[in-house]
């Protein structure tokens, strides 16, 4: 099992992974840049679970805060979902110029304290 | 393997391959029970089936979550790996799909890697 961070680099497509214990449960991450989407699968399954979009809005004034749409493409389609996924990948949007994310959640603890260390996981496999 | 047991943690395989005069690029997210499989020339995701096998049909589900579902691609070769490799399967193809000899030698170019590197699927 690889832990830390690891980079692969041999295609068109970079991805970074990073294994870690959040509250004594094995989360992975892996982040996989594409052209036009953010690719990010957070999972506790090993799996992709559900599939969320997350774009942004296109804003009408600079001022405003921007907005985020996320939309479930595959799987239970939850409020929560929706909080953690906008939470999770908001940042990754607004870092890579504004591009939409494709985020795969597979999540046993979906605690604000889990949340707060899956991102610190995403944030150290940035390919953007 | 089908409930993780046996699962050591997501890998990832990259691998190209020069087919009908241009460069097909190859990247496989190897998941717990299954795997996402992205194939392209230029680094855009353009699309996404998924297929699993089901006990009520020979032939695996297969839907699409992304894209423009009057292309039939990604979902035709989802379905076909699904039955192959009995996982469930996830496919972006962003190739031309103009062309269906280069999808027939793409598709051939996977399995080729499928029989050579089991492990990385």
């Amino acid at each position: 099992m690889t832990t830390g961070v690891n980079k692969m680099s041999e295609s068109v497509i970079r991805s970074k992974q990073a294994q870690r214990e959040v509250n004594g449960i094995s989360t992975e991450v892996v982040c996989t840049e594409f052209s036009n989407y953010i690719f990010v699968v957070l999972t506790q399954y090993g799996k992709i679970g559900t599939l969320i979009s997350v774009t942004p809005d296109s804003r009408s004034n600079d001022l405003s805060t921007p907005t985020f749409s996320t939309k479930v493409l595959l799987g239970k389609d939850e409020p929560l979902t929706h909080v953690c996924a906008k939470n999770l990948a908001m940042f990754v949007s607004q870092e890579s110029g504004n591009r939409p994310v494709l985020l795969g959640l597979a999540l046993k603890d979906s605690s604000i304290d889990a949340i707060k260390q899956i991102k610190e996981m995403i944030k150290s496999c940035q390919v953007w | 393997m089908q409930n993780g047991a046996e699962f050591e943690g997501i890998s990832v395989h990259n691998f190209s391959e020069k087919i009908l005069e241009q460069v097909v690029h190859f990247h496989v997210m190897k998941l717990s029970g299954g795997f996402f499989l992205w194939v392209g020339s230029a680094p855009v995701l353009s699309n996404l089936a998924v297929s699993m096998s089901s006990k009520y049909d020979s032939m695996p589900l297969s839907t699409l979550v992304m894209g423009d579902p009057s292309n039939t691609a990604p979902n035709s070769l989802a379905q076909r790996l699904a039955k192959k490799t009995k996982k469930q399967v996830f496919v972006s193809y962003s190739l031309p799909m103009t062309d269906s000899s280069l999808s027939l030698l793409v598709e051939n170019r996977i399995k080729k890697e499928l029989e050579l590197h089991p492990e990385h699927f």
